[in-house]
C-alpha cells in the first residue's frame, strides 16, 4: 500500500456527535492516527456500521474518565505527543480541564488546538446550545427549502454537520500546515454555524449588495439560466412510485438534443418554447408537457437517453440507488468495505477524492470503545502494565 | 504578498468554471496567490447573476465575485498553442493547477497531466468533473441540481409523496469544492515527504453522495432506504415548529425536565409528563406525537421570546430565520464575521461572508476585491514570466491575452 499522506501525525480527537468526528474521520482516512478519547464506558450499542461505522472507521479509541485528576493527566500526556487537539465544545469545557490552547501550549508549545464549537468561543451567543440541525435553521436553511406553499420542508438530514466537519478538516490541515512551515502551533475556533452560513453561496451578496429578499429557490436555476430545469416523476420501478429525473437544459444545443430523445413531440417545436428566454417564460407549460412525458419513462433509461442527446440528466437517487445500483458509483468503486472483527465485512461512506500518488485509505472498522487503551496507556505514554491497571482500578480509565 | 496566512508562498493557477472555483477561493483566503485563468472577454461564471443593481456586465457578477474574491485574473486564450505555451511557462512555477473542464479536454488542449508533470514535477493537477475522470457516465454533463439528484442529496428532502426538495445555494459544488481543497492539502503534505506532484481526480457525484449525514449509514447498516420526512430530521429529535409570528426548530435533545416544566408550567404538556418520556429513545420512537403537542405548546409564543427563554435553561432550540437576519445577528456581528471591502470602481463597499474560524497566528484575510476581467494579465505575464512591456502589447493584439 502507497504511504497515506498524513502518516506521522497524530490527533488527539474529543469531538463527539457528527460534525467533529467527520472532521476527524477525513485525517483519518488519509493516514492521521486519530486517538479518539471517549469519556463513557463501554459498550455503547452498534458501532461498527451505519453512521456510526462511517464516522469512526480508522480510528482508534481510549476510554478516559475525565472527571477524575488521573484521567485528565492522561488527557494531557496524550496531548504532549499528539499535533494536534481537538474538540467540539463551547470553551469552558477545554479550559475547565486545563486543556484549553493557553494551557496546552505551556507544556507543548507548537501544540495546535482547534475547537469546533457550535457558534465560535467569542460573542454574545457562544454558550447557545445547537446542533447542526438548528445551525442550519438560524443560518436561513430550513426556511428556503420549502415547499410549493412556501411552507418549510425540511431538511431531512443535518448538512451544517457536513459543512461543519469539512470546514474542520481543512482548518486543522492549514492549521498542520502552517506549523510545517514555521514551527509554530496555534489556536484556531471554529464557528460552525459560521461554516454553514459560509456555503450558502452568492446569495449572500445578494443580500448585502442589492437588499434582497431571498425566497425558496425551487427549481429556477441557481447557476446558468435553465428550463427545463427540474424533477419530474417517472413511471414506477416495480412497486417503487417514487422515481424522479432531474433534467436541466441550459443551452440551444442542449434543448434541440432534448427535444430529439423525447421523440419530437409536436409541442415542442411551438413558438413559445423556441428559445431559452421564452422557455423560461413559459415554463410552467414547458414543465407540464415535460411532466407528461416523464411519467411514462423509466427514470434510469431516460437519463441515459438524455445524457447520450447532451442533456445534463439524472436520477433523483434513493438509497438503494446510490449504494448498490448506481453503475458510476460502482465503477469506480466507491463504497469502502471494512473487515469486521467477526469477520464479516461492512460498507461505509468512501474517501471521494483520488489521489493517483497517494489515495487514503480504510483500513479498521469503527473501534470499540477503550480498544486502544493499552497502546495510548502503554506504548504512547510508556506506562507499565502495573501502572494501567490501577487506572483501571481507580476508575481513571474504562477498560475495553 | 504574503497574507500571514497557512497557505501564503503557494502559487495556484486556477482553470476551473462555475463548478470548481470555491475551491480556489478557499484556498486563496488563506493566503495562496490564486490566478484566475479566463478566456479573453471573461470567465463564463462572470454572465450568472445576479449582478450589482441587477444590472448584467462581466465586472458586476456577485455570482463570480463570491466564487473568486482574493484572486488575480490572467486572461489567456488556451485554444492558441501561445496561449497554451505561456500557462506552462506558469505552470514550472506553480504548486497546483486547478481544472474543471469535461474530461480528456485538457488533454486535448495539450494541457494533460503527462505534459504538466514532465513540464513540472512538483506541480499538483485537481481535476474537478461531475463524474470523476472514469467510468461509464464520465462524459455525462451534469450542473448543481442532476449531481444533487445522482448523488442523493435530493431524494431526502420534502414530502413523502410530493416532488424533493431542493437545497438553498449550489451544494453539490460547494460541497465538492470543501473536498477539493482537503484533497490538495492532502496532496501538499504528500509532496512536502515523497518530493512530487500527483493527480488528484474529484468525481462532484462522490462528494455529494459522501455529504448527505445519514442515508449511506441506513442503507449499508440496516439496510433502510431512507425517505423523506418533510421537516422531521431522520434521528427523529429535530422538528420545524410554528411560532405566532414564524417557525422555530424544536429539539427533543437538551434537559428534558426544564422542557417539560415549561410546557407544563403553561398547561400545554398533555401526557408529556409520563415518565417514560423521560428516556430520549422513546421521545425519538414516538417522535411526532411528542412534536404535535409541543406544536400546540409554542403556537402561543413569539419565535425570539422562546428562543431566548429555551436557551437560558440550555434547551437547543433554534428560529428558523430567514437568511436577511444574518445581517442583523449581534453573534456575527461581535465575531467580525462579515468584512466590508472597496470596489472602487462602484465607489462602494461591499460586504462579504468571512472567515467561518479565528487562527490564532496565521490569519484568514480579506486582501482583494474580486479581479476585474484580465486586471492583473499585465502585471502577471511581466513579473512571472519577465515578458517586455513590447511582447504584452503584442499578444494582446494577437488576441492571446
Amino acid at each position: 500500500m502507497a504511504r497515506l499522506p498524513l502518516e506521522g501525525i497524530r490527533v488527539l480527537d474529543f469531538t463527539w456527535v457528527v460534525a467533529g468526528p467527520v472532521a476527524t474521520r477525513i485525517l483519518a482516512d488519509q493516514g492521521a492516527e486519530v486517538i479518539k478519547l471517549e469519556r463513557k464506558p463501554g459498550p455503547l450499542g452498534p458501532r461498527q456500521t451505519g453512521l456510526q461505522g462511517d464516522l469512526h472507521r480508522n480510528k482508534r479509541s481510549i476510554a478516559v474518565n475525565m472527571g477524575t485528576p488521573r484521567g485528565v493527566e492522561i488527557a494531557k500526556g496524550l496531548a504532549q505527543v499528539s499535533d494536534i487537539v481537538m474538540d467540539n465544545f463551547s470553551a469552558r469545557v477545554m479550559r475547565g480541564w486545563g486543556m484549553d490552547f493557553a494551557s496546552l501550549s505551556q507544556i507543548k508549545p507548537d501544540i495546535i488546538c482547534l475547537s469546533m464549537s457550535g457558534l465560535g468561543h467569542s460573542g454574545p451567543r457562544s454558550n447557545y446550545v445547537s446542533y447542526g440541525p438548528t445551525l442550519q435553521a438560524l443560518a436561513g436553511f430550513t426556511l428556503l427549502m420549502a415547499d410549493r406553499n412556501g411552507e418549510p420542508a425540511g431538511y431531512g438530514y443535518s448538512y451544517a454537520d457536513m459543512s461543519g466537519g469539512y470546514t474542520g478538516a481543512l482548518a486543522a490541515l492549514m492549521a498542520l500546515w502552517h506549523r510545517r512551515r514555521t514551527g509554530r502551533g496555534q489556536f484556531v475556533d471554529l464557528s460552525q454555524f459560521e461554516a454553514v452560513v459560509s456555503v450558502v453561496g452568492p446569495a449572500l451578496l445578494d443580500i448585502a449588495v442589492n437588499g434582497r429578499e431571498q425566497s425558496p429557490p425551487g427549481y429556477r436555476s441557481q447557476e446558468s439560466p435553465a428550463a427545463p430545469h427540474g424533477v419530474y416523476r417517472c413511471r414506477p420501478r416495480g412497486d417503487d412510485d417514487d422515481r424522479w429525473l432531474a433534467i436541466s437544459v441550459r443551452s440551444q444545443a442542449q434543448w434541440e438534443g432534448f427535444v430529439g430523445a423525447i421523440g419530437a413531440p409536436s409541442w415542442a417545436y411551438q413558438a413559445k418554447f423556441r428559445t431559452l428566454y421564452l422557455r423560461m417564460r413559459n415554463s410552467v407549460e414547458l414543465d407540464a408537457n415535460v411532466s407528461r412525458w416523464a411519467a411514462d419513462q423509466e427514470a434510469e433509461s431516460a437519463m441515459e437517453r438524455l445524457q447520450r442527446a447532451g442533456v445534463a440528466a439524472g436520477v433523483v437517487a434513493n438509497g438503494a440507488d446510490i449504494c448498490a445500483r448506481d453503475p458510476q458509483l460502482r465503477a469506480r468503486d466507491f463504497w469502502g468495505m471494512v473487515p469486521l472483527p467477526d469477520s464479516t465485512t461492512t460498507h461505509v461512506t468512501g474517501i471521494p477524492m483520488k489521489l493517483s500518488a497517494t489515495p487514503g485509505a480504510i483500513r479498521t472498522p469503527s473501534p470499540v470503545i477503550g480498544e486502544a487503551n493499552d497502546y495510548v496507556l502503554g506504548e504512547l505514554l510508556g506506562m507499565s502494565r502495573a501502572e494501567r491497571e490501577e487506572l483501571v482500578a481507580e476508575k481513571a480509565v474504562w477498560p475495553i | 504578498m504574503n497574507s500571514g496566512g497557512a497557505l501564503g508562498g503557494l502559487r495556484i493557477l486556477d482553470l476551473s468554471n462555475s463548478r470548481g472555483q470555491l475551491c480556489g477561493r478557499l484556498l486563496a483566503d488563506m493566503g495562496a496567490d490564486v490566478i484566475k485563468v479566463e478566456p479573453p472577454g471573461g470567465d463564463a461564471a462572470r454572465r450568472i447573476g445576479p449582478f450589482v443593481d441587477d444590472a448584467a456586465h462581466r465586472d458586476r457578477s456577485l455570482f463570480f465575485w463570491f466564487y473568486n474574491l482574493n484572486k488575480r485574473s490572467l486572461t489567456l486564450d488556451l485554444k492558441h498553442p501561445r496561449g497554451v505555451e505561456i500557462l506552462l511557462r506558469l505552470a514550472r512555477g506553480a504548486d497546483l493547477i486547478i481544472e474543471s473542464f469535461a474530461p480528456g479536454a485538457m488533454d486535448a488542449m495539450g494541457l494533460g497531466w503527462p505534459v504538466l508533470h514532465a513540464a513540472n514535477p512538483a506541480l499538483i493537477m485537481l481535476s474537478i468533473a461531475p463524474f470523476g475522470q472514469s467510468g461509464p457516465y464520465r462524459d455525462f454533463d451534469a450542473d448543481d441540481t442532476v449531481l444533487a439528484a445522482l448523488g442523493g442529496m435530493l431524494y431526502v428532502n420534502g414530502w413523502r409523496g410530493h416532488a424533493p426538495v431542493r437545497p438553498w445555494g449550489l451544494q453539490a459544488y460547494h460541497s465538492s469544492a470543501y473536498y477539493a481543497a482537503i484533497a490538495t492539502m492532502c496532496a501538499l503534505f504528500a509532496r512536502d515527504r515523497d518530493g512530487t506532484g500527483q493527480r488528484i481526480d474529484l468525481s462532484m457525484q462522490e462528494a455529494t453522495a459522501a455529504a448527505v449525514e445519514h442515508v449511506a449509514g441506513s442503507y449499508f447498516g440496516e439496510g433502510r432506504v431512507e425517505p423523506r420526512r418533510g421537516t422531521l430530521h431522520w434521528s427523529r429529535y429535530f422538528r420545524v415548529g410554528k411560532c405566532r409570528d414564524g417557525y422555530i426548530m424544536h429539539c427533543s435533545l437538551g434537559d428534558w425536565t426544564s422542557l417539560v416544566e415549561w410546557v407544563a408550567g403553561d398547561g400545554k404538556a398533555q401526557d408529556l409528563t409520563a415518565p417514560e418520556w423521560e428516556d430520549v429513545q422513546y421521545r425519538a420512537v414516538h417522535a411526532e406525537h411528542l412534536f404535535d403537542v409541543l406544536d400546540e405548546w409554542v403556537a402561543g409564543y413569539d419565535r425570539d421570546e422562546l428562543l431566548e427563554r429555551a436557551q437560558t435553561l440550555r434547551l437547543p432550540y433554534a428560529t428558523v430565520r430567514n437568511p436577511e437576519a444574518l445581517f442583523e445577528d449581534e453573534q456575527l456581528r461581535a465575531r467580525g464575521y462579515f468584512v466590508e471591502i472597496e470596489h472602487p470602481e462602484l465607489g462602494r463597499n461591499i460586504r462579504y461572508a468571512g472567515a467561518p474560524y479565528v487562527f490564532s497566528d496565521s490569519p484568514w484575510s480579506l486582501r482583494r476585491r474580486p479581479p476585474l476581467t484580465g486586471e492583473h494579465t499585465a502585471e502577471i505575464l511581466r513579473d512571472e514570466l519577465g515578458l517586455t512591456v513590447d511582447e504584452i502589447a503584442a499578444l494582446a493584439v494577437e488576441g492571446i491575452i
